[in-house]
């Protein structure tokens, strides 16, 4: 679903992202660790097109993205840091707009079915937006998500913000998502989440895949270790 | 995607505060700015009245005059005025030479402030290039007029600025863009059809607007109706122009506030600078005779006349042999020589008028070569015509003017050099001024500033693809 070959993204002499390669497939949910500026964010803004790549490649479902952008993000679903929606329109009609630009006519029977299934109540469905809260927008992207019929989730610190509680609900959205074959690329900075819900985790630093494992293979605290050594902060706080 | 922008952009614009204030504010702005032009136009219509009134009145005093010396009775009246002698009718009963507003007089004040609009031409009165001068108040030229034309040229652009400067950055700054970008869609045509929405729905609040205050007002429909669709489309030309400098700076300008300076530039350039230099530059190119050298070279030019006025009538008799009496008891007096001054006085006058008037004429056609540059010169130019207020349509009204003149004096001329008495009997052969009014058609001008727009529109699409990524991210 998710493919990377060697996918590299300069900047004048910097190199934000040095030859990845990464392969997320159906049914995964592949997390994505690293400090600021690690390339984690690059990543994502080259699956999503919004970027060309120096070199190398990046394909979803099959089809190269920066060859043919408009038509992989038939095929993708992209939840930010901080999920904007239209604050003036309800939840609602959020999912049909943006289900609507994104080609899919869907019955109000189906948006609510969505935004149910998604976990958002039914006393805010007719709510405008700008009353939500951070949680209650990231269900409304994974309503726009499920609308979508997406074969890729990309998300970039979904959790970052989010109290404990809307965080593992939240985690527990992506495992539905996952069972139903979405592959699912997340960067974030939350090694216990990641821990809980991915099935494969990558360690990036300076534009490059330091460390991959498979996530059931790892325990938190091995990982924690692992990952602060890949950053060398242990040296750095001796 | 079109239908979904068209199902929510208006409702998203309708619950915006901002745009319901705006709304609200341009409602007051189309209905001060035509009560102001429909109270001038009023002012117009009752000074033309008052003077076709004062002229219906010195009539009926004429008549009884007329009656009483046909009758033989001794008429109390200052003897060179008594209506029998045909130069006291010609000075002491002149006609009024009227420019009636024109339906939509009350949009464009246009040259209004600065022209009279009826004059009463006499057989000895100046030359009526004089008339036509300057009569304005100077505080009225400073401060400019409130009419529909300013409101149309000058603030409906920067209502359109509001309106549409952060279509696109709005979305970056509030972190939707990138939620939008991941959608299969072009950003560039969604912001396109957005801008095309807002127009879309500008142009009905503008229409819907001046509808309402052309309702309020009690506008005479008949007589505008014909007009309307060519006033609409004009002011509906203008603003899709707006609206395309507005797409092309959300699609090159990444910030709101780099936005809504660059379009403010934008407007200060078009709306400001570009007129005040094409003007600055043409009065430097073609620098305007003195005025008053002018005047004093036709009073001149009429002092050494009055002296030779013996000497003149003699030519203009020689001229005229039709005036040439046989009866030796029949005197010339002072109009006989007058008269026949004027048209030497004429002849003289010609290459300072001339001379006057070709500069004028230059520096009209400079500006008229060069007003495409700026489409708020385009649009108020073509407002002053369709309200009969532009330069063009008083200089019509002189002409015309000038050719009743001239038909009052060979009304009159003969008269008195057949020594003819003027009676009752020739009083309904008096001519009467009709004022024609000129025709113009500003299609073209529409569709050209469409065509420009929409060529905006397009150049916009296709060179913007690059800042559209660097946009995203």
């Amino acid at each position: 679903m998710i493919t990377t070959h060697n996918l590299t993204k300069t900047y004048n002499e910097q190199t934000a992202l040095d030859r990845l390669n990464l392969q997320v497939n159906e049914g995964e949910i592949y997390c994505l660790l690293g400090a600021n500026g690690a390339g984690k964010t690059t990543t994502i803004n080259l699956l999503l097109g919004f970027i060309s790549p120096s070199s190398g490649n990046a394909f979803i479902n099959n089809i190269e993205v920066s060859k043919n952008t408009k038509e992989t993000k038939k095929f993708l679903a992209y939840i930010p840091e901080n999920l904007m929606l239209y604050p003036n329109l309800t939840a609602l009609e959020n999912l049909d707009y943006f289900s609507g630009i994104a080609q899919k006519k869907l019955s109000k029977k189906d948006l609510v079915s969505f935004l149910t299934e998604a976990g958002l109540q039914e006393k805010a469905f007719n709510k405008r937006i700008s009353s939500f809260s951070k949680g209650m927008r990231q269900k409304v992207g994974i309503a726009i998500a499920l609308a979508k019929d997406a074969k890729v989730l990309l998300l970039d610190e979904p959790t970052s913000g989010l109290d404990p509680k809307a965080s593992n609900e939240f985690g527990r959205l992506l495992g539905k998502l996952s069972k139903k074959g979405v592959a699912t690329l997340m960067a974030t900075h939350d090694l216990f989440r990641a821990k809980e819900i991915a099935t494969n985790i990558g360690i990036m630093k300076d534009g490059q895949l330091k460390e991959e494992f498979i996530a059931n293979h790892i325990s938190l605290p091995d990982l924690e270790n692992t990952y602060l050594d890949t950053m060398n902060f242990k040296e750095a706080v001796l | 995607m079109f239908l979904y922008n068209f199902k929510y952009e208006l409702k998203l614009l309708l619950r915006s505060q901002w745009i319901q204030l705006l709304s609200i504010v341009l409602l007051l702005l189309f209905g001060f700015s035509a009560y102001s032009g429909k109270g001038k136009v009023a002012k117009r219509e009752a000074d033309i009245a008052a003077a076709h009134n004062e002229v219906k009145e010195s009539d009926q005093v004429m008549l009884q005059l007329l009656d009483s010396i046909e009758k033989g009775i001794k008429v109390n009246a200052r003897p060179w005025t008594t209506p029998n002698k045909p130069m006291a009718v010609g000075n002491y009963y002149p006609r009024v030479a009227a420019m009636t507003p024109q339906p939509l007089a009350f949009v464009a004040t246009g040259q209004a402030d600065l022209f009279t609009h009826y004059i009463k031409p006499t057989v000895s009165g100046d030359d009526f290039a004089l008339n036509f001068t300057e009569m304005t108040s100077p505080v009225q030229l400073l401060f400019g007029n409130f009419d529909l034309a300013f409101v149309v040229v000058y603030l409906l652009p920067l209502l359109i600025i509001a309106f549409s400067y952060n279509v696109l950055s709005s979305e970056k700054e509030s972190g939707s863009l990138r939620l939008l970008a991941s959608q299969p869609i072009d950003i560039r045509k969604w912001v396109l059809q957005k801008l095309v929405l807002r127009f879309f729905w500008l142009s009905i609040l503008v229409l819907i607007s001046l509808l309402l205050v052309f309702a309020f007002l009690n506008i005479n429909w008949s007589s505008i109706i014909t007009i309307l669709p060519g006033l609409f489309t004009l002011i509906l030309s203008y603003m899709l122009f707006w609206f395309a400098l507005s797409f092309l700076v959300n699609l090159f300008v990444d910030s709101s506030a780099k936005n809504a300076i660059s379009l403010l530039g934008l407007w200060v350039l078009f709306v400001l600078l570009v007129p005040s230099i094409l003007n600055q530059l043409g009065t430097t190119l073609y620098p305007m005779p003195s005025r008053t050298l002018m005047i004093n070279q036709m009073r001149s030019l009429k002092a050494d006349a009055t002296k030779k006025q013996d000497k003149i009538l003699d030519n203009f008799l020689r001229d005229h042999p039709e005036y040439a009496i046989n009866d030796s008891t029949q005197t010339r007096g002072f109009y006989h020589n007058y008269m026949a001054s004027q048209k030497l006085v004429k002849e003289e006058l010609q290459p300072v008028i001339k001379s006057y008037e070709t500069q004028l004429r230059k520096q009209q056609y400079w500006l008229a070569r060069l007003k495409w540059i700026s489409p708020a010169v385009t649009v108020q130019e073509s407002l002053n015509k369709m309200a009969g207020t532009s330069t063009e349509d008083y200089q019509q009204f002189r002409k015309q003017v000038i050719a009743f003149a001239e038909t009052w004096r060979g009304f009159l001329t003969p008269f008195l050099y057949n020594n003819q008495k003027f009676s009752s009997k020739d009083y309904p052969k008096i001519p009467a001024f009709n004022y024609a009014p000129k025709e113009h058609n500003n299609t073209w001008v529409t569709i050209s500033m469409g065509v420009c727009s929409v060529l905006l529109f397009v150049l916009g699409l296709l060179i913007t693809r690059k800042q559209m990524i660097t946009s995203i991210t």
